[in-house]
Formats: structure tokens, C-alpha cells, sequence
């Protein structure tokens, strides 16, 4: 006999003259960014010259994270005269958000792991945002509100994320000796963060995170499962696709102080939000950065309207895009994730059962990566409608076929492979959702691929332009808030240098 | 086949039933199939003791499991409200039609043993039986359950199972002694059954309605809780999700022990605030002090505020408050509200509903209780409600504990109300606290003396170990969970 007690109370529902609800018509579309734009840039189309010349010392290519970042840093050492030049229009980058009448919601990047007392420049931003107050303690709020995370695997939702569901003994065996793996290689203290400060090539990056496992004798399922998932929600990347080093990093790199991570309605959008309270003033949206070129000892920033005449330019843009902005630029040949990120209204919550929704809800053996509430910060006790985050890496396959099949397929599409996927742990979501919007990134996060720590070494040692600095986080290899405010900050302290201050 | 179906489709009804009202489906399945089966054995065996008119008694026989089966869900639900003897009726059910439905397909043989040899009366029978169970099987959890429920599935079968006499009686009426007798009583149960499928909805209602011992005055839904009202005699009791929140007969010793320990030690106290609280109760005790000027009522819920301001049992109850000029109701979430309000108050009195959710945990949480801390006038005071030290002691001394992780001085002290056992309250503030030794002067329960006694904790009730409750690592639900799982149990 197969009808349980709780299939039972959950068919139940008729016998108590609740009538099943029709399902909705389900509205949405596609939010994209101005990937056309970076199409026209990839096809070398001619731009118009530009109505006006402004000279200023320095000016940030890029205002998301890093951009933003080099800016918040030049603004606290008291230097003004710089530009932050932004494609969309609206700052951000893979910090984006949105908003409806629900709540605000993010794009894409939407926590901080808690910062270690390592990690001074972090811990010095959020000390300014009132995150972290000066006894040492974090701003509850601000803090991931139990229960942060669960998965559903077996039909059954559990808490946290490492499956503890239908382990066999091995499984849990094999959980047990990764985990004192992973803690020998966090004493090593070589996997940091930012990583620049403990990074070096070698073996680990000669090598997949797929054979690593293999090597180390490590077959569990559920395991390969975890750090599968773990290395597509970091790196948009199969176990495959990632290196060693970058795999052992996710999860060597951190030490656990406080129950994070750090988290907001809008995930980083808030740190956006709270970065441009001070520094928009410096931020010129709707600024499509289509040329930079040497002009005597200065560069030239073309834009459609104005081109900017500056000492020093902090590059903060992805880097892939440098060789088609800036002659002479070296291609970093870095390989690109790409993502699907989707925002869904519910208009009332699925039945649930079992452990209540958490901040970040996965589904076990799914190609995507699970979704994340955005209401769950709030301080409501009763909240009906809400807003979630919906986030899927297309890690299998190659990235370049993927991109084609983000262009060629409709929204249509998407929303019925996201519900469908949603639809394992919540048969009932249809019945709840009103929209899906979609957001298609082509190129959302770097991957530290195989030997990707010896081409950054070579890359390092290729003479860059002169006075350009390159800032993104994809340098590091590692799409992190955290890399890309380190990468923000040290270019734009190298740019101070050498600008000429007025 | 329809006879077959229907057999299983009575055993079914019972065993979801029985696992659904019982709990431990595995138990309920097994035993219920084990009787269902032993009593078709007996039926069978008793076959043998059916001589002549077999058609008749076939009809006789399925007009019974009609009736018996139809109604077995209703019966099973009614006497899981109103008698104590679930399991006996039960069994008793399920042994009754068991004992029928193992009578039929014997006698079914031997009516068709005439028209056909041995083994095709075997064959079509026993196939039939069998393809009968296994639609059933499939028809039960997928159309039958979720589109009908239990009652009116039961009852549909009963229906065709009184379809089916009448159809047996009408085809082998010339067989048959007396053929308008039996259509008569077919007609008879098929009304029965219909009418039983008509009112289905009232019978699932009277059992709602029973599982509350009293008779409900009132049953209301607003869009956060279900709100029910019930009166015996002289006792008002409000459930709201079905948790009792008072008894009218007691309810006294709660707020009187909620509000005057700490009010009437704040007797320079002039704005109040009251946090939860819709009932108008505590603001009731709050306005007994004609020195305060102003009471702020949050309550999240307005359907519960208006009830209570309108309803003439219920403003009786509350002597009027929320209709008192001195009092301001505010329908807001507390904790959001209070995140925007920037006033000050002298006396705070925190009343929500026991932490049984991660989301009404976040009102017991060091953020909820710091930021209450920050509207505390200089010398203000604040009371908590904190579910009870008894039966909940963890529950209780972690809320104790997380108030005081908040930077507040805590003076923990607990009440005997007999609707609901101990009960602990903890005060909490940044001065030195003493009990008042004046109180205003109609109080029912607490007097001068009896006050400086609450703050004394009995051996069973005094601290454990515990930690505080945060946002972002919410024990106190686990607590909360786990201690009244084991008192429920």
C-alpha cells in the first residue's frame, strides 16, 4: 500500500471543502543586460566619435564589484578625481538587483561568507556599513536567519546541505576522512582569501578535482554529489572543469567563526546599494566603454558621448574583454561560465513538510543549483507572498555551446525547464508562481580550470600597458566578493601612484 | 469486479483512516489487512450455512456491505470525535464487512454454478475479483482520495454496491420470492447512502467541530490564524490554530501576572506598550492604573483586534480596553514595527504566541529583545511571556537567558493557571528590581504577598544550561519542538 499518513493529511485538503485551485497563467521575461552591446564590441562594429573630451586623472573601466571597490578605496584616501564608468544602466555587475512590491531580490551574487580576522579590507568595509560593530560582533540581521540551508534528496527535505539521508556507511566513511582532508589543507594556510597571498602553481593545479577524488580513493556518490555541487555554485564548473587547487580552496579557504554567511534581501546588491549612497557621484551609467588607446603618456576612454583623457585607467571590467577594447592587450584565454539566474513571485508558498523552507533550498541530483528566498531576512512574522532566487550554472557541455543555446532558446523555454526542475521538491509550485523573470549570463564567472594558476603566473609576467590595471576578479580565478574588492583596492593603489594629483 | 473494487476500497478507507487519526501507518495497514482478511475467512467459512434463496441473500448480503461500507468512514471519523473507543469500532467495522464481503464471492460461485461449469465459474469469478482490487488499488490514492476525501469515497462505493443488489435483483427477479421487497430495499439504502454524500461536508464539520469539547460561538479565519471561540457554561475559551490562548475562568491569574509585577513596580509609568496582546486582556490590567496616559497595542492580526473591541462576550471579558480613549491599536508585525517606531516607553509587556516556528522564533531572538531594550525609557521595564518553566523548562530559561545575553537585567518568575499549568514570565530591565508592595486594588489573584512568592522557582522549574536564541541560530524552537513533542506524546 502506498499512501502514507502525510500523503493522506495532504489529500486531506478535499475532505475539509478546500477545492483545488486552477493553475495561474504564469507571466515574466527576460531581464537581460546589454549583451548586444558586447556583441558589437565582439564584431568590431565602428562607434561614433565622440561629442566631447573630459581630462581627468583616472578613470575605473567597470562598475561593479571591483570597480566600485577601487573607487570606495580612492574616496577613504581622500582622492576625487576619477570617473567609474558603467555599460548598464545601473551599477552593480554580478552584484545586480532587482525590485517589486514583495521585496527586493538579487541578480545573481547574494552572500559574503563571514570574513576571517585575516581579511582586514572586508572586515573594514562592513565595519563602515554597521555589519560588524566595533565589539566584534556581527549585526544579527545581517547574519543568515536559521534555517540557512536544506536539501531535498529522497523525496524528503533535510537540513543542510551534506546529504545525511540514505548514507551507507562508506558514504559516511568517505564524508569523515574528506573532511580531515580539507582541514589538513586549511592548516596549511596556502588556500586564502583573497588568494593572491597564498596561491602558487603546483601540483594541485596540474590536476582535476574529478581526479584528485579519484586519486584519494573517494567514490562515494553523495560525496562527488557535495563537491560537485560545490564547485558549480562557486565556479560554474563540473568536477571535471575544476582544478584541484580551486576545489581543495572552496572548501580549505574559510574557517567557520560565526554562523553566516552575511546575507540581504538583495544579496551583495545591498552592498551596492550602501557603496553608491557615497560614491555615486563618481558613477557614469549607460557609459559603454568602446575603446581605450594610448594617447602620448595618457590613455584615451572612448565612450559614445565623451572620451575620457586620463593618466591612469583601473580595468575593472571582465578581463576577457580587454583585447577588444585596448590594442595590444594580451588575451587571458580564461574559460567563462555560463549562468541562468531567474526570479520567481510566488504569490502563496508551496505545502510544505518537514523541515520549513530555509534561506538556500537544493535539490539533490538536479542540474541547477537549487534557489534562495528572498524574504527570509525579514523581521515579519507572517509573510504570504515572496520573491525567490532560482540559480543554475549550465556547467555540463562547453561553455561556448552553452552561450549559443542561451541566445537561441525563448523564455518560454527557461520557465518550463525551471519549473520542471523546481517542480521534484514542489509539486504544487505551478499553483503558486506568478512570474518568472530570467536573466541570461553569458560570461557570469570565471572558471579556475586546470593549470589556471600557471597561465595567471604567465599572464603575470607578460608586460601589461603601462598605467593600466587590471581589477577583476577573474584574475584570481575565483568569482568572489571578496577577490574582487581585493583586486578593486590593490589597482587602484598601484593607479594613485602614478596619477598626477592636481 | 465492482464487488471486488469495493471490498478493497472499505479496507483501504479504513486503513488510511486509521493511520491518518492513529498515526504509525505501517501498524494501521497491517493490522487493519490482517482483519479485513481473517474476517473474509470467516465469511467464507459461514457460507456453507446459506442454503436456498441465494440470490436473496447475495442482494441481502450486498445491501449490507452497501450500508456498512458506505458509512464506515463517517462512522470511523464520528466515533474517533465522540467516543474513546476508536479502535474497537474499528476493528468491529472492519471485521463486520470483512465477514460480508468474504460471504459474497462463494455465494456469487454458487448462483453462477448453474449457468456455467466448475471451472469457468472459478475462472471469471476469481479474475474478475482480482482485476476489481487492482483498479481499486490504482482509483483509491489517484482519483478517489484526493477529489472525493475518505467519506464520500466510502460512500460512493456503498452506492455501488447497493447498484449492484438492485441490478442482481432485477436480473434474477424471476428467481426471486418477493423481487419488489428487494428493489424496495434497495431503493431505501441508495437513499441512504446519497443523502449520506450530500451532507458529507456537514458530518467532517461536526467532527471538527467535536475535536473542540465545547460548543464553538464563533469560528473565524482571518488571513493569519484560524480563530475559534467556544463557551460551556460560564467558561469562554479562545483557540487561535487550535492552541487554547485562555479560559475565561482563569485567564485572570495570567494577566494579572503578566502585567502587575512589573507595572505596579513602575508607578511613575505614563506610555505603555503592549506587543501582542489582541484580546485587550493585558491592556484590561494596564488600564486599571490611572496614571498611564497612553497604551500602544501592536497585534498583527486586525480580524482578532476588531473581534475583541465588538463582540459583546468578548469586550465584556476585556472591560471594554480596546475601545478605552487611552488606548491606540496598531495592526502591524511587532518586529518590524518596532524596527520603524522611534518612541520611548516606560513599560513594555511582550505577549506573542509560544516560539513553535522559526518565524515566531525570530520574536524570542537577542535582536528582538535588544531592539525592545532601545524603547525602554530610562527605568523602564519589560515582561515577556515565555511558555512554560515546567513543561518547557529549557524553552523557558533560554528565553531567560537570551533576554539577558541581550544587556537586560532579568527577574524570571512563574504562575499556577489552571488551563494551562505553570507558566513563566520573565521581567527584564537595566535597573535593580523589586516586587511592588502596592497593587491596585480589585485584583482577583495577586495580592502584595503573593507576588514576591512568584519570583521563588521550585526544584523541577529551576535553571538548566541553555543557549541563547539568535536570529541566525534559532535553538529556541528546537527546544520549544522537543520538549512539548515529549509532553504530547
Amino acid at each position: 500500500m502506498t499512501i502514507s499518513r502525510r500523503e493522506f493529511v495532504r489529500t486531506g485538503v478535499g475532505l475539509i471543502g478546500l477545492s483545488c485551485k486552477t493553475e495561474r497563467p504564469i507571466g515574466g521575461r527576460f531581464v537581460d543586460g546589454s549583451f548586444e552591446l558586447g556583441h558589437r564590441l565582439r564584431d568590431r562594429s565602428p562607434f561614433p566619435a565622440p561629442e566631447s573630451t573630459v581630462r581627468i586623472p583616472l578613470v575605473i573601466v567597470g562598475g561593479g564589484m571591483a570597480g566600485l571597490s577601487a573607487a570606495w578605496w580612492l574616496d577613504g584616501a581622500g582622492f576625487r578625481d576619477f570617473v567609474v564608468l558603467e555599460l548598464e544602466p545601473r551599477a552593480g555587475g554580478n552584484a545586480r538587483w532587482g525590485e517589486n512590491d514583495i521585496t527586493p531580490y538579487p541578480w545573481a551574487a547574494h552572500y559574503v561568507p563571514v570574513p576571517g580576522k585575516r581579511a582586514t579590507l572586508v572586515r573594514r568595509l562592513f565595519t563602515e556599513l554597521g555589519v560588524l560593530h566595533s565589539d566584534g560582533s556581527w549585526d544579527e540581521r545581517f547574519l543568515c536567519a536559521d534555517p540557512s540551508e536544506r536539501l531535498f534528496v529522497h523525496g524528503e527535505w533535510q537540513d543542510g546541505l551534506e546529504p545525511v539521508v540514505g548514507l551507507t556507511q562508506r558514504d559516511r566513511d568517505e564524508f569523515r576522512r574528506f573532511a580531515a582532508k580539507m582541514s589538513e589543507w586549511r592548516a596549511t594556510g596556502r588556500f586564502t582569501i583573497p588568494m593572491a597571498l597564498g596561491a602558487e602553481s603546483s601540483a594541485l593545479d596540474r590536476l582535476s578535482m574529478d581526479d584528485w577524488l579519484a586519486h584519494q580513493g573517494f567514490s562515494s556518490p553523495a560525496l562527488r554529489w557535495y563537491v560537485g555541487y560545490a564547485c558549480r555554485d562557486d565556479y560554474g564548473a563540473t568536477l571535471h572543469d575544476t582544478s584541484a587547487w580551486a576545489g581543495i580552496h572552496y572548501f580549505a579557504s574559510r574557517d567557520d567563526e560565526e554562523r553566516g554567511p552575511l546575507t540581504w534581501p538583495e544579496g551583495n546588491g545591498w552592498i551596492v546599494r550602501r557603496l553608491l549612497e557615497k560614491l555615486g557621484r563618481y558613477v557614469r551609467t549607460n557609459a559603454f566603454v568602446h575603446r581605450i588607446e594610448r594617447s602620448g603618456t595618457r590613455w584615451r576612454v572612448y565612450t559614445p558621448r565623451v572620451a575620457y583623457v586620463a593618466d591612469a585607467v583601473v580595468f575593472a571590467a571582465p578581463t576577457f574583454l580587454a583585447p577588444y577594447l585596448i590594442a595590444g592587450a594580451p588575451d587571458p584565454g580564461f574559460v567563462y561560465s555560463p549562468w541562468v539566474t531567474a526570479n520567481l513571485t510566488l504569490e502563496r508558498w508551496p505545502a510544505e513538510r518537514g523541515i520549513p523552507p530555509a534561506w538556500d533550498n537544493v535539490i539533490y541530483n538536479s542540474p541547477a543549483l537549487g534557489y534562495v528566498v528572498a524574504t527570509h531576512q525579514s523581521l515579519r512574522t507572517a509573510i504570504d507572498r515572496t520573491v525567490w532566487t532560482f540559480y543554475w550554472a549550465l556547467a555540463d557541455g562547453s561553455p561556448t555551446a552553452n552561450r549559443e543555446a542561451l541566445l537561441q532558446r525563448d523564455w518560454r523555454f527557461w520557465k518550463e525547464a525551471i519549473l520542471t526542475d523546481i517542480e521534484r521538491a514542489h509539486p504544487d509550485i505551478r499553483r503558486c508562481v506568478s512570474r518568472v523573470d530570467i536573466l541570461r549570463l553569458g560570461h557570469a564567472m570565471v572558471r579556475p580550470t586546470v593549470g589556471f594558476l600557471a597561465a595567471r603566473e604567465r599572464l603575470r609576467r607578460m608586460t601589461s600597458p603601462e598605467r593600466l590595471f587590471f581589477a577583476n576578479s577573474d584574475l584570481s580565478g575565483l568569482s568572489l566578493f571578496e577577490e574582487a574588492q581585493y583586486r578593486g583596492v590593490t589597482a587602484a593603489e598601484r593607479a594613485l601612484a602614478v596619477v598626477t594629483r592636481p | 469486479m465492482l464487488i471486488a473494487a469495493c471490498g478493497l476500497v472499505y479496507e483501504l478507507v479504513a486503513s488510511a483512516l486509521a493511520s491518518y487519526l492513529l498515526g504509525d501507518s505501517v501498524t494501521q495497514f497491517s493490522t487493519v489487512i490482517g482483519t479485513y482478511l481473517c474476517a473474509m475467512g470467516v465469511g467464507s467459512w459461514l457460507s456453507r450455512h446459506l442454503g436456498r434463496g441465494l440470490v436473496a441473500r447475495f442482494v441481502a448480503v450486498e445491501l449490507l456491505v452497501a450500508l456498512v461500507g458506505g458509512w464506515s468512514a463517517a462512522v470511523l471519523f464520528l466515533a474517533f470525535a465522540y467516543t474513546g473507543a476508536f479502535r474497537l469500532v474499528l476493528y468491529v467495522l472492519v471485521g463486520v464487512i470483512g465477514v460480508l464481503v468474504g460471504l459474497e464471492i462463494p455465494l456469487l460461485m454458487r448462483i453462477l454454478r448453474d449457468r456455467y461449469t466448475f471451472k469457468d465459474v472459478v475462472a471469471n469469478v476469481l479474475t474478475f475479483d482480482y482485476l476489481g482490487a487492482l483498479g481499486a488499488s490504482i482509483l483509491f490514492p489517484i482519483l478517489l482520495v484526493p477529489h472525493l476525501g475518505l467519506v464520500r469515497s466510502a460512500l460512493l462505493f456503498g452506492l455501488i454496491n447497493a447498484g449492484v443488489a438492485l441490478w442482481s435483483t432485477l436480473l434474477f427477479r424471476r428467481h426471486l420470492g418477493a423481487p419488489r421487497l428487494l428493489v424496495g430495499a434497495c431503493a431505501t439504502v441508495l437513499c441512504v447512502l446519497a443523502v449520506g454524500i450530500a451532507g458529507a461536508n456537514r458530518i467532517t464539520n461536526l467532527v471538527e467541530e467535536n475535536l473542540y469539547a465545547d460548543d464553538v460561538i464563533l469560528a473565524t479565519s482571518s488571513k493569519y490564524q484560524r480563530i475559534v471561540l467556544t463557551a460551556w457554561k460560564n467558561d469562554l475559551r479562545l483557540f487561535l490554530n487550535s492552541h487554547l490562548q485562555f479560559s475565561s475562568r482563569d485567564e485572570y491569574r495570567y494577566h494579572e501576572a503578566l502585567v502587575h509585577p512589573g507595572l505596579a513596580a513602575t508607578p511613575w509609568a505614563r506610555r505603555v506598550l503592549i506587543l501582542g496582546g489582541g484580546d485587550g486582556l493585558a491592556a484590561r490590567e494596564v488600564l486599571r492604573y490611572p496614571t498611564v496616559e497612553s497604551v500602544t497595542l501592536v497585534d498583527l492580526d486586525p480580524v482578532m483586534t476588531r473581534l475583541f473591541a465588538t463582540h459583546p462576550l468578548l469586550s465584556t471579558l476585556n472591560g471594554g480596553s480596546l475601545a478605552s480613549p487611552r488606548l491606540h491599536i496598531v495592526n502591524a508585525d511587532a518586529f518590524v514595527w518596532l524596527d520603524g517606531d522611534p518612541d520611548f516607553f516606560d513599560f513594555i509587556i511582550v505577549d506573542f504566541p509560544d516560539p513553535s516556528s522559526y518565524n515566531l522564533g525570530k520574536l524570542y531572538t537577542t535582536a528582538f529583545y535588544r531592539l525592545a531594550a532601545k524603547h525602554l525609557s530610562r527605568n523602564g521595564l519589560l515582561v515577556v511571556q515565555s511558555t512554560s518553566p515546567l513543561f518547557a523548562r529549557r524553552s523557558y530559561w533560554c528565553i531567560e537567558r537570551t533576554i539577558a545575553e541581550a544587556g537586560l537585567r532579568t527577574y524570571p518568575y512563574h504562575v499556577y493557571v489552571p488551563s494551562f499549568g505553570e507558566w513563566g514570565f520573565v521581567l527584564a530591565g537595566t535597573r535593580a528590581y523589586a516586587p511592588p508592595t502596592e497593587l491596585p486594588g480589585d485584583l482577583r489573584f495577586l495580592t502584595p504577598v503573593t507576588v514576591a512568592q512568584l519570583f521563588d522557582f521550585p526544584a523541577d522549574m529551576r535553571p538548566v544550561a541553555v543557549q541563547p536564541n539568535h536570529l541566525n541560530n534559532q535553538v529556541l524552537v528546537r527546544y520549544y519542538e522537543q520538549e512539548w513533542n515529549e509532553i504530547n506524546r
